[in-house]
C-alpha cells in the first residue's frame, strides 16, 4: 500500500504537467489549428528562467515564478507574430510550419546550452522542509506543491475561459474567426494571447519540475512530446481532455515503471499516443478534430 | 527534333562525366578520402530524400519518423548477418523489404490521420523504434551502445568502390521513381496530394495507394539505411530520433518536394552546410536551427520552387511584353 501511494502521488505530479503541456497544445490548436512543437521547449525555457531568476539574481520564488510566466508569454506571442503569422500570411503549406516550430526547437536548446552548458543544472529547493507528509504519504514538498498550483492554474483556466469577457472572445474567435471579427472580437490579438497563454503555462510546468527533475537543454522536448500523447488521449484540442489525458498518462506510466519494469515507461507513453491515434483518435472526451477522408 | 535530343544529350555526357571523376577530385584536392566518404553519404541519402518524397512531394502525406525505417533496416541487416552469418546480398533486400511492410503496417490505419495527426503518429513510431532499440528485450540489439556491422566484403577498405557502387544504386532508385511518379500508380498519388475527395470520386482507392506510397518509401529509405550501416559499419538507436527524420525533411524541402532533381539538390546543398558548419562543435546545432528557420521563412518552394517562381515569372512578364508590342503594333 505504502508503494501505491508514493506511484500515486508521483503519478499524479507528473500527470499534472502533462496535463499542463496538453492544455497548451490544445488551445494553439483550437486558436489556429497548428501543431507546435516549441510547446515542450517553453518548458525548459521555463526551468532555465526559473533558474535564472531565483538562484542567479536571487529574487523570491513567487516574484521569479511571475516573471517567467511574463517572459514566456512574451516569447510565446513574438513566436505567433514573428514566424507563425508570416509564414501563414504566405499560405505555405502546413509542413513548413511544423518545421519552422522544430527549428526553434534546435534554437532553443542550443542557446539554452550554449549559457548554461550541458551539464544538468540544479534548481535550488523551494521549502525549507524537505518532505512532507499528507495522509500518510511522505513525498517532496515540492511534489505536493507541484500538483497544488498544476490544480490551480487549471481552475484559474476554467474560469478565465468561460468568465471573463476575453476567455469568451478567445474562444469564439477560436471557434470561427470570421463570425468573431465580425462581432467586434479582436482575433489577432486573441490568437496571439492563446499563444502566449500556452507557452506561459509550460514555462510555470519547467519551473515546478525543476526542482525535483534538475534542469537540462532536453528536459522539455521528451516531456512535450508525453504532453502531446495526454492531448491526444483527452481528446485533441478539447481543454478538459487535456487536463485528464494527461493525469492518466502520467499515472499510467507511473504505475507500470513502478509495478512492471522501467525500461519500458517512455516506450509505454508513445504506444498509448500511437493506440489511441489508431483506434480512437477522438480521445477520451471526443473530439473529431483528427480523422480525415 | 533532331537537335532537341541533341540538348539533352550534352549535358547528360557532361553530368556522367562529373560523377565518374568526383571522387578522384575530391581526393586529389584534399589528399585524403573523407570527401568521399561524404560523397558516399550523399548518395545515400539522395536515396532515402528520394523515397520520402515520394511519400510527401508526391502523394502529400507526412511523415516525422521516416530514421526509424533507415535504422530498422540497418538493424535488419546487421542482425542477420552477425547471428546467422546469413550473406549480405540476402539480409540487405531483407532489410528494405521489412521497412516496406512496417511502413506498410503503420500506414494502413494511420493513413485515416489528418495531416497533422499523422505526422504525430511517425513520432510516435520513432520514439518507440529508438526505445526498443535502446532497451531490447535480451539485450539482442546491444542496446544503447549500437551494433557493429560488416562491410560489404568487395567494397571493403575502399570509399572510392563504394562511391561507385552507391552511385548505382542511387541512379537506379532515381530512375525507378521516375517510372513510379509517371505511372498510374504516381498519377494516383498526384490526385491524392491535391484533392483526396476528388480523387475518392474518380475512383482511386485513396486508402490504397495511401500505404503504397508509405510502403514505397519505406523500401527506399531502408535500403539506404543498410548502405548506411554498412558503410559506417556501425548502427546506433540514436539514428532512430526525430533528428534524423527532421534532416531528411530538410534536405527534401530545401531542394524542392514533388520533384527528382530537387531532392539531389538538397542533400548536396545540406550536407556541404552540415560539413562546413562542423568545426562549431557545440554551436552546429544553433546555427542548423538559425538556418532552418532562414530559409522556411525565407524559401518556401525549396530552391526548386524558387527557380519554378522566377522562370514563371520571367515567362509572364515576357508574355506581357509581348502582349503590349501586338497592342502597340496593334
Amino acid at each position: 500500500m505504502a508503494v501505491f501511494k508514493i506511484l500515486l502521488i508521483n503519478g499524479l505530479v507528473i500527470g499534472a504537467i502533462y496535463g499542463l503541456i496538453a492544455l497548451g497544445y490544445s488551445l494553439v490548436y483550437r486558436a489556429s489549428g497548428l501543431m507546435s512543437f516549441v510547446q515542450g521547449d517553453m518548458v525548459t525555457i521555463g526551468a532555465y528562467l526559473g533558474i535564472t531568476f531565483y538562484r542567479v539574481l536571487g529574487l523570491p520564488f513567487a516574484i521569479s515564478f511571475i516573471l517567467t510566466f511574463a517572459c514566456a508569454f512574451g516569447i510565446g506571442m513574438l513566436l505567433e507574430r514573428g514566424v507563425i503569422r508570416v509564414l501563414l500570411s504566405r499560405n505555405v503549406i502546413p509542413i513548413y510550419i511544423v518545421l519552422a516550430t522544430i527549428a526553434i526547437q534546435y534554437i532553443i536548446q542550443n542557446t539554452a546550452q550554449a549559457f548554461y552548458g550541458s551539464v544538468t543544472q540544479r534548481f535550488p529547493a523551494i521549502f525549507s522542509k524537505p518532505t512532507l507528509t499528507i495522509l500518510g504519504v511522505t513525498a517532496q514538498t515540492e511534489a505536493y506543491f507541484c500538483l497544488l498550483i498544476s490544480v490551480i492554474l487549471m481552475i484559474l483556466l476554467h474560469f478565465f475561459m468561460t468568465k471573463t469577457k476575453f476567455g469568451t472572445a478567445m474562444r469564439g474567435s477560436a471557434m470561427d474567426a470570421m463570425a468573431a471579427e465580425s462581432v467586434g472580437i479582436n482575433t489577432s490579438l486573441s490568437t496571439g494571447v492563446t499563444w502566449g497563454l500556452s507557452a506561459g503555462i509550460a514555462s510555470l510546468a519547467g519551473m515546478l519540475l525543476g526542482p525535483m527533475y534538475g534542469v537540462y537543454t532536453t528536459l522539455g522536448a521528451t516531456i512535450g512530446r508525453k504532453g502531446f500523447a495526454g492531448a491526444v488521449v483527452g481528446g485533441y484540442g478539447n481543454m478538459y481532455g487535456a487536463m485528464v489525458g494527461g493525469l492518466l498518462l502520467g499515472l499510467v506510466e507511473t504505475f507500470i515503471s513502478g509495478y512492471w519494469s522501467g525500461t519500458y515507461k517512455n516506450m509505454v507513453a508513445y504506444i498509448i499516443l500511437l493506440l489511441f491515434l489508431l483506434i480512437k483518435p477522438t480521445g477520451i472526451f471526443n473530439e473529431s478534430a483528427i480523422q480525415d477522408v | 527534333m533532331k537537335t532537341n535530343s541533341k540538348k539533352k544529350i550534352l549535358p547528360l555526357i557532361i553530368g556522367a562525366v562529373i560523377l565518374l571523376a568526383l571522387p578522384f577530385v575530391a581526393q586529389m584536392i584534399t589528399g585524403n578520402d573523407y570527401w568521399v566518404l561524404i560523397l558516399c553519404t550523399m548518395l545515400i541519402y539522395v536515396i532515402a530524400v528520394s523515397g520520402l518524397d515520394i511519400l510527401f512531394g508526391y502523394s502529400g502525406q507526412i511523415s516525422l519518423g521516416h530514421a526509424s525505417f533507415y535504422v530498422i533496416a540497418a538493424y535488419t541487416t546487421g542482425l542477420l548477418n552477425n547471428y546467422f552469418n546469413i550473406p549480405l546480398f540476402i539480409t540487405i533486400p531483407c532489410g528494405a523489404i521489412l521497412a516496406a511492410l512496417l511502413g506498410a503496417a503503420l500506414a494502413y490505419p494511420a493513413s485515416r490521420l489528418k495531416f497533422h495527426f499523422l505526422s504525430l503518429a511517425t513520432v510516435a513510431f520513432g520514439e518507440i523504434t529508438y526505445y526498443f532499440l535502446y532497451t531490447s528485450p535480451g539485450g539482442f540489439t546491444n542496446d544503447y551502445k549500437g551494433i557493429n556491422i560488416r562491410s560489404i566484403p568487395f567494397l571493403e577498405g575502399s570509399y572510392t568502390k563504394w562511391y561507385f557502387w552507391l552511385l548505382l544504386w542511387a541512379i537506379i532508385f532515381v530512375v525507378a521513381k521516375i517510372f513510379i511518379v509517371n505511372s498510374r500508380t504516381g498519377r494516383a498519388f498526384i490526385a491524392i496530394r491535391e484533392n483526396t475527395h476528388a480523387a475518392d470520386g474518380m475512383g482511386v482507392n485513396v486508402q490504397k495507394y495511401k500505404i503504397l506510397a508509405f510502403a514505397i518509401s519505406a523500401f527506399y529509405v531502408g535500403f539506404a539505411g543498410t548502405m548506411y550501416a554498412h558503410l559506417y559499419k556501425y548502427i546506433s538507436p540514436e539514428t532512430a530520433r526525430q533528428k534524423q527524420s527532421v534532416l531528411f525533411l530538410t534536405m527534401m524541402l530545401f531542394g524542392g518536394s514533388g520533384s527528382i532533381v530537387g531532392s539531389m539538390i538538397g542533400v548536396v546543398i545540406i550536407e556541404i552546410l552540415l560539413e562546413l558548419i562542423r568545426p562549431l562543435q557545440e554551436y552546429q546545432m544553433l546555427l542548423y536551427g538559425i538556418l532552418l528557420l532562414i530559409v522556411i521563412i525565407a524559401l518556401p518552394g525549396g530552391i526548386v520552387g524558387g527557380v519554378r517562381d522566377v522562370m514563371a515569372d520571367r515567362a509572364k512578364r515576357k508574355l506581357q511584353k509581348e502582349g503590349e508590342g501586338g497592342a502597340q503594333n496593334g
